[in-house]
């Protein structure tokens, strides 16, 4: 496929922020950080609001409208945000700006995005493309938790409990996302909720046993892998014991 | 009705009386739902429908435009369910914090309307029931011959409050800004639901307190001095409060700020931005406990404050434009992190 044209270098000032539409209609943000430049989809994932409008000091996007914010060379969510940006590699020939390619789901998502390449493409080397059609159960209570899950589109529903007894343990819904993650967990191998894909879903499987693997070859990016998932967590469980 | 919440990081289930929003009874039963306005403008309580039907209390609610009804999306804060309901919030919703004041509704009486600036109403109402809430909060208030709520910010701090303050500025052809300016509506009933909205301060914050208002958003900033005083906060702490308005005719509360600065003259410095006149000579005779400097009030408060943002937390208050200008110069000059920025914008 031919390269698509983002726009031109200098129509993007020295940190700060434009919104283009390129050729077949996709709407992107490129900022420029210092003379680098990257590309995020164009509206906040909270509320499809302009991002362009958000404020951009050089390294850190807010959204204006309830203070979001992102690292503006991964894309990856700092302080309130509950969701990372997806990001496009961009390419600068000459006074031009290219599109390089999408992010993978793996390089989206909370949890892997940021760490070394050559990590990522061994993790992403692990996993398994998989689609399911509606109210598939990816698993149960009790299963062995072997897998982990990223999504990279869909919707997948989570209960908690068994049999009659359940309560929606909330949804997922943001491409990147990581769930089953007690695959990544020592000592933890039995699943807790059970998972049903609502929509017809596309899922990367991963084996966590693996997964560990290769990052303990690389310890800066398990560090930050493990430094994610347990904000993560604790985000889960900030919630529980309330109702 | 029941309502059946789905959110990202978990489920949650509540009853709602008849004809109530759905924001408001998941709010009373002590789930943080996600708002901001509380009133159909911001749509920050987008909700998708999954299961049941919803009332919609105002179809032309600007909220709306981030709402896609074709994907069954409403804002929770308008509509109310008429069947039991399944819905989904894409957000992380907590339990409301331990402490937080729980809102609910109640009927109350207007008392002592009064005007204190051309545009500026103040006016009390009166609880029948003692009320907590939080320095820096707001209340929905409704005529009873008017639909829809409006939000107005308490200026005063009371635990256990029978009176609750507001000051409201005149909006042409508004609902009720034109009713209560148009006559005088001491003893009417007005129906109201509260406490709400995060922009609060408690002296367990233990830092320096920023304070931009614009117009009248001034409310919620009185509200957050009066328990700072009544802790005597600002022994400890320094205090800055920034007031814009047009001229000088706009101004009030000048003698309630005039006062608190007096009472903590080395650490509160308060500072009256003029955007539409230069600074008359009069005013710091008349007033030499206040400064005044010409400008729109984000300006004025980055002239002043270069270079004394250590360890501050910042409240905003006001029109929507003046709120992000502020949020603008706070993160790029001030650097401050985002739980330190507390806004409410009046929109
Ligand atoms: C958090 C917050 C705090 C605020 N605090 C203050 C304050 O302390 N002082 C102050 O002066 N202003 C305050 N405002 C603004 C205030 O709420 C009103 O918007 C303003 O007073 C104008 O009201 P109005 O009725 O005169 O104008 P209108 O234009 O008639 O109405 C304004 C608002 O009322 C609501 N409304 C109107 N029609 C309907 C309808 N049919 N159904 C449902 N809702 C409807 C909408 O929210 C609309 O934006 C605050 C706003 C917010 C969001
Ligand atoms: S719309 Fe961007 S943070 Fe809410
Ligand atoms: S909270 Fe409902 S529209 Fe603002």
């Amino acid at each position: 496929m031919a390269r698509r044209v983002v726009c031109r270098a200098a129509d993007v000032p020295e940190n700060g922020l434009k919104e283009v539409e390129i050729e077949g209609g996709l709407k992107l943000l490129v900022a420029n950080a210092g003379g680098e430049f990257f590309g995020f989809q164009a509206t906040c994932p909270h509320q499809d609001v302009p991002l362009c409008e958000g404020v951009f000091d050089g390294s850190t996007l807010t959204c204006h409208m309830h203070l979001w914010q992102w690292d503006v060379r991964t894309g990856a969510p700092l302080g309130l945000a509950e969701a990372p940006l997806q990001k496009y590699s961009l390419a600068v020939e000459g006074d031009s700006l290219y599109l390089a390619g999408a992010a993978t789901a793996l390089d989206v998502g909370e949890i892997f995005n940021g760490i070394a390449s050559a990590t990522l493409d061994e993790l992403a080397g692990l996993a398994r493309s998989e689609t399911f059609p509606p109210g598939t159960v990816l698993y149960r209570p009790g299963d062995a938790a072997e897998d982990f899950f990223v999504l990279d589109a869909g919707r997948v529903e989570f209960l908690v409990g068994r049999g009659e007894r359940t309560t929606p343990g909330g949804f997922m819904l943001k491409k990147g996302e990581v769930f089953g993650w007690a695959a990544l967990l020592d000592g933890y191998p039995a699943r807790i909720a059970s998972a049903r894909c609502l929509e017809e879903s596309r899922l990367l499987r991963i084996n966590g046993k693996a997964a560990l693997g290769v990052l303990e070859r690389d310890p800066a990016a398990g560090f930050i892998v493990m430094r994610r998932l347990a904000a993560l967590i604790a985000r889960y469980l900030a919630s529980s014991g309330a109702q | 009705m029941r309502i059946q919440v789905n959110a990202r990081n978990r489920g949650y289930e509540f009853e709602a009386r008849p004809d109530e929003r759905v924001l408001h009874a998941g709010l009373r039963a002590g789930i943080a739902l996600p708002y901001e306005c509380a009133t159909g403008t911001c749509g920050t309580c987008k909700a998708t429908l999954v299961g049941g039907t919803v009332a919609d209390g105002w179809a032309g609610a600007p909220g709306k435009k981030l709402v896609k009804p074709e994907r069954r999306e409403f804002l929770m804060c308008q509509c109310a369910a008429s069947a039991d309901l399944t819905l989904e919030v894409d957000k992380f919703v907590h339990a409301a914090e331990a402490g937080a004041c729980t809102p609910d509704s109640c009927s109350v009486v207007l008392r002592a309307p009064r005007q204190i600036a051309p545009d500026v109403m103040a006016f009390s109402v009166q609880l029948e029931q003692p009320r907590d809430f939080d320095a820096g909060q707001f209340v929905l208030l409704a005529p009873l011959a008017m639909t829809g709520y409006r939000a107005y910010s308490m200026c005063n701090f009371e635990r256990g409050a029978r009176r609750l303050d507001f000051v409201v500025k005149r909006k042409p052809d508004g609902g009720f800004s034109e009713w209560l300016f148009g006559a005088n509506r001491e003893g009417e009933r007005l129906s109201m639901f509260g406490p709400l909205g995060s922009a609060t301060f408690d002296p367990m914050l233990a830092k320096n307190v920023l304070c931009i208002a614009g117009g009248s958003g001034i409310a919620g900033m009185m509200s957050i001095l009066a328990r700072a005083w009544r802790e005597r906060y600002f022994e400890r702490w320094r205090g800055w409060v920034f007031f814009g308005v047009r001229t000088m005719r706009d101004t009030f509360f000048l003698d309630e700020l005039s006062s608190f600065q007096r009472e903590f003259p080395e650490r509160v410095q308060i500072t009256v931005a003029l955007s539409d006149e230069d600074v008359p000579a009069s005013a710091a005779r008349d007033w030499p406990a206040l400064g005044f400097e010409r400008g729109l009030v984000h300006e004025v408060t980055e002239r002043v404050m270069t270079g004394k943002y250590h360890d501050v937390r910042a409240y905003v208050a006001g029109p929507p434009p003046c709120v992000d200008a502020a949020i603008r110069v706070l993160l790029l000059k001030a650097k401050l992190t985002t739980n330190n920025i507390r806004y409410d914008k009046y929109s």
